[in-house]
Order: C-alpha cells, then structure tokens, then sequence
C-alpha cells in the first residue's frame, strides 16, 4: 500500500492515510522516547531528498526493519507532522481529526500528544525558514572624522559608516546561506533623513499596534 | 630680485604669472571686480564651467581684450585661490603672495576681502567634493504582516522591508534586506546613538 493524502481544500481536513504497515512498525517501537524521536526527525527532514545514512540507520536498529522501510517510515511521519504544523492547531479535537477513523487510538493520542508538545518549536522553525528578501543578520557602526583630503588641508568632518551583514536564503536544503556584507557612508545630512523615516516607521508601527 | 618664498605655491611661480599681474594692474577696479566675481563663482561651483568661459568672453568683447589673453591672466588669478583653500591659507598669508606677485595694493586688499567674504561658500564646495565610500544616496522601505505560507496556514509576524540605494562610485546598486521587529528596533536605537556621536563632534 502506498502513501495516500487527500487534501480537501474546503475543509481543510487533512486524511492521510498511512501505510498500515508504518502504523504497525510505529506500535512496534521500544519506547515512547523513539516514537518522538521518529516525529522529531520527520520533521527535520521533511524536504530533503535524501536523509542522512545515520538517521536511517538508528531507526532500522531501533524498529529492526530494512533500509527502505524505515525511509518510507521517516517519509510518512515527516508527511504528518508537517500537516499537523501546516493546520497549527494544538487542540486535541482537531489533531485526532488528521487520522483515520481506524487508526490505532492509543498510538494517535501518543503523535497527538508528540504533535502539541513540538507544536511552538516547529512553527518557529517553519517561520525562520520560510521564503523571505535577504535578512539582515548583524550590523556594526563607527563614526569617523575627517580630517584632510585633496581638495582642502585642514577640516573637521564626522561622518558614520554603517556595515550590515545580510544572509541570502539558502540555495540548498542542508547548506547554511552566505553572508554578504554591505557598507554603507552617511554623512550628517543623510543620517538625519535616515532617522526622520524611521521615526516615521515606528509610530505607524506603534499606531497599528494600538489599534 | 631676490627669491621670494611664496605661500600658495612651494617653487617660485613662473614669470608669465608675474605678466599676467602686471597685466591685471592695468585694468581698472570695476574691471577687476568682475574678473574677481567670476573666480570666486567658478571656485564655488567648478562644475560651470560653460558658464565661466561665456562670461570670460564677454568681457574680453565688452573691454577690447583678446580672448586667449585673457584666459592666461585668469588662469594665473585663479591659481592662487585654489592653492590656498588647498592648504588652509590665512587671508594675511594670500595678501602677502599678491603683493609679492606685483599686484596693485587696492586690488591685492580688494581681493582678500572678497576671499573673506566667500571663503564659507567655497569651504562647503570643497568638502562636498571630498571622497565618500559607498554614500547612501536614497532609502524605501515597507513592512506587513505575513498572513500565511505553504507550512504554516495562519502566520502572524511583521517583517520591515528596506531597500538601500548606494552610490557606489561604479553605478548605483540597490541592496534589499528584511529586518524583523525586533532588528528594527534596536537598528533605530544604534542610529541614534550614531547621530548623537555625530552631534556631539561636529
């Protein structure tokens, strides 16, 4: 049997049917511990192609199935949680709803329960990864005086250098994306004008957030 | 004569300099003071310079001078000025040079106390052409709310959007960041510890 998800876009009831076998081998696991760690790394892996040798090798030792049993495994859970998360509801009504009537209960309030506890560390996760502009990661400022240059011997003019270091969105799954640095001179004049719009952003951010 | 040491210039000046004053000794004070108007204008924005040749040739049609002529002895008068905004001369020091140079005392004074007048103007012009790396020239930004995305059905966080145009001294390139709330507000609280650093040294 293979994986089925029926997705009804105007429910928004997600069915996912699991291979019965995978529900077999999930009952089959040593302990509750193994069963959150199976959910846990489900989740990590979610979009990759291709999972690391270890992980698959730690679920074939821990259930005692093969190889491509345990990937399918990792597939189907990584495939609930994911579903789980994508509706981001904790409340148990609404996470029981995700299985089918005749799934195994006990082993449906354990991922419920896996589901709820997990639910606030992979939303956040979700959300840092989602697709984005470059973020800024970190920014450095010094302010400078110059002193003299071609065109006159003896002045006294400060000015600010602005370095800010901002993170492309990674161009592979399982690569940490490249930081690139952007530095920037204002003068006097310039970081004014630069405070006067941001000003301007924080009391419209403040306005709508009293509303 | 003997050899002068001159302010606005480290070797004596050539002779065809010491003719040229000679020469500008000839005109008469209005004379002068248009020919001093045009360099002061020109120090205070080089870019014009259509302008300062359009002028130049007006004069030399209105007073029957040659037209070459009288780019030399310009070229000679403004020597001066621009060497000594280049080293911070003293009014007193310029003088000295001109009466050095051979110019008249009612043109040599005539001339420092127009320096004098302009000296704020020209000083402004100059730091505006000193070297900037990398000058931020424009700044747009947005910010929203993200309503959803294709893990999460219901997202809720604000993100800032800026986009900062740079004068790079090879074109203008535009750099786009996100900033999250709290980035933002702690990038406005180091600005305006910059701005008051700034404040504080200028």
């Amino acid at each position: 049997m293979k994986l089925v998800i029926v997705f009804q876009k105007r429910d928004i009831i997600i069915q996912l049917c699991c291979c019965q076998h995978c529900a077999k081998t999930l009952t089959s696991a040593p302990s509750k511990d193994v069963v959150l760690r199976t959910c846990q790394w489900g989740f990590l892996y979610r979009d990759r192609q291709k999972v690391p040798e270890s992980v698959l090798n730690n679920l074939v030792q821990e259930y005692g199935v093969t190889m491509d049993q345990a990937r399918k495994l990792l597939t189907a859970a990584g495939a609930l949680m994911k579903n789980a998360v994508f509706q981001g509801s904790t409340d148990p009504a609404d996470l029981i709803r995700l299985f089918p009537s005749d799934f195994h209960t006990s082993l449906r309030d354990l991922l419920a329960k896996i589901i709820i506890q997990n639910m606030a560390t992979w939303k956040a996760q979700a959300i840092n990864n989602q697709v984005s502009l470059p973020r800024m990661v970190d920014f450095d400022w010094r302010v400078d005086i110059k002193t003299s240059s071609d065109s006159i011997a003896r002045m006294s003019v400060p000015t600010c250098i602005l370095q800010m270091k901002v993170q492309e969105n990674p161009l592979r799954v399982d690569q940490v994306a490249d930081v690139s640095t952007v530095n920037v001179e204002l003068s006097k004049e310039t970081l004014d004008t630069m405070l006067d719009g941001l000003s301007k952003i924080r009391d419209q951010l403040s306005s709508v957030a009293n509303r | 004569m003997s050899a002068q040491s001159f302010h606005f210039s480290q070797e004596t000046p050539p002779d065809s300099m010491f003719s040229d004053i000679q020469t500008l000794n000839k005109f008469q004070d209005e004379q002068f003071g248009h020919l001093v108007q045009y360099v002061f204008e020109f120090l205070t924005d080089p870019t014009k310079s259509s302008r300062l040749f359009g002028q130049l040739e007006d004069f030399a049609a209105e007073n029957g001078v040659s037209g070459n002529a009288l780019k030399n002895v310009f070229k000679s008068i403004l020597s001066i000025p621009n060497s000594a905004l280049k080293k911070s001369l003293s009014p007193e020091q310029i003088k000295e040079d001109l009466d050095n140079l051979g110019l008249s005392e009612g043109k040599a004074s005539y001339f420092v106390d127009q320096w004098r007048a302009n000296l704020v103007g020209l000083s402004r012009s100059a730091l505006g052409q000193t070297l900037m790396v990398n000058q931020l020239v424009d700044m747009e930004w947005k910010f929203g709310v993200t309503a959803a995305s294709s893990e999460l059905d219901k997202v809720g966080n604000t993100f800032l959007q800026l986009k900062l145009v740079i004068n790079t001294g090879n074109g203008v390139t535009n750099s786009y960041m996100e900033l999250t709330l709290p980035q933002f507000y702690s990038f406005l609280h180091e600005m305006e510890k910059a701005k008051a650093s700034l404040e504080y040294l200028s």
